[in-house]
């Protein structure tokens, strides 16, 4: 049997179903356009289609807070006390939904990692993902040198100069991390035209699994930040 | 989430610790990451060319307690071993004895793969053939 999907950017991929309550269609909105009522979660739907925001990687903070306050505001469970219990457990689902979806969206490092999740990119544990030797001898030596000026800053060693190369490798380490996130940002820039001007799949792919490394050697290079950090505020 | 007794243990009691001379011809490195957790994990084993024994084994791990669980537990297997008896151990192994969660597998695949990585890189050294690669993917899911 062939399930109806929508075809509009914001709704993509989720079938249209009609509402329990009063049989209109439905294309994964909160509430039936007809008579109000929450509806259900559909099956599959990504974060990104529960703001209605196409599957894209830049987002305006401010207006993605004001839709998240006011969804919120809407699917609050003090609105439903009086409703049926089907409709209560309908707005809890979709109350801790809304913030699951703003949590992730509204972290840029978040939103590429759930659209490559969503997208069957990117899984946890499940794809062998191996780094470049290099990159892993770079982050093997750094993490040996924050290492040893854990161990000489614990034997006593002179303070002062620990401290100063704690700061020089700190600073090394934030500005590769932020380069890894120049970076970052300049693939989600390619992605969305990619989006906006129908990128051909081959090269949506291609921006996918560039994302994907990308964000594998993020992962190396903000541990050995959030190590020196840690080493710093002791 | 809780560890279990077996990774604290090994967590705060290490077993050999360190590193081993790089150049040796007799010591194989295996240096492996993971990159959705950013660990790094270096296995060290010095193999004895006439008996294929493992004499020695070093590891240094950068990452969670589990990390380090699971290559302290892979030196402490290998040792003594020979060759193919090492490169038999399997990540399973690992997350039974170490009572590893799901999602801390990939800990365990790490460490298996350290050691295919190490004694790739003996192999190597001794001018055997190299390695396939590691073939863990049916412990993925």
């Amino acid at each position: 049997m062939s399930v109806i999907r929508s075809q509009d950017a914001q709704t993509e991929g989720i079938p249209v179903t009609s509402c329990w309550n009063c049989r209109a269609a439905v294309t994964g909105a909160h509430f039936c356009a007809a008579c109000g009522k929450v509806q259900p979660l559909p099956a599959g739907a990504s974060y990104f289609a529960f703001f209605g925001l196409p599957q894209k990687l830049t987002i305006e903070p401010a207006s993605l807070e004001g839709q998240f306050h006011m969804l919120s505001w809407k699917l609050h469970p003090d609105n439903f006390v009086r409703a049926s219990e089907f409709e209560r457990n309908l707005s809890l689902e979709r109350s801790s939904q809304l913030n699951d979806a703003y949590r992730t969206l509204r972290d840029p490092i978040a939103r590429v990692e759930y659209l490559l999740e969503h997208l069957g990119v990117r899984k946890e544990g499940t794809t062998r993902q191996q780094a470049p030797p290099e990159l892993l001898e770079e982050v093997f030596e750094l993490n040996e040198s924050l290492d040893e000026l854990r161990d000489a800053r614990a034997a006593g060693g002179d303070v002062a100069a620990l401290q100063g190369r704690l700061e020089a490798a700190q600073q090394n380490f934030q500005e590769g991390l932020d380069d890894v996130d120049t970076e970052l940002a300049a693939l989600g820039r390619e992605w969305d035209a990619a989006v906006d001007f129908g990128g051909d799949e081959s090269k949506k792919q291609a921006l996918l699994a560039r994302m994907n490394e990308t964000l594998n050697r993020r992962a190396y290079i903000r541990n050995l930040v959030a190590g020196v950090a840690k080493e710093l505020g002791s | 989430m809780a560890y279990s007794d077996k990774v604290i243990e090994h967590y705060n009691h290490p077993r050999n610790v360190g590193s081993l001379d790089k150049a040796d011809p007799n010591v194989g490195t295996g240096l492996v990451g993971a990159p959705e957790c950013g660990d790094v994990m270096k296995l060290q084993m010095k193999v004895n060319p006439q008996t294929r024994v493992i004499e020695e084994a070093k590891f240094k791990t950068f990452g969670c307690g589990s990390a380090i669980a699971s290559s302290s537990l892979a030196t402490e297997w290998v040792k003594g071993k020979t060759v193919e008896e090492a490169l038999a151990i399997k990540n399973t192994d690992i997350v039974r004895e170490l009572a590893l969660p799901p999602v801390k597998i990939h800990c365990s695949v790490l460490a298996e793969d350290a050691i295919k990585a190490a004694l790739g890189d003996w192999k190597k050294k001794q001018g055997e053939a190299d390695l396939k690669p590691a073939e863990t993917a049916s412990a993925h899911n």
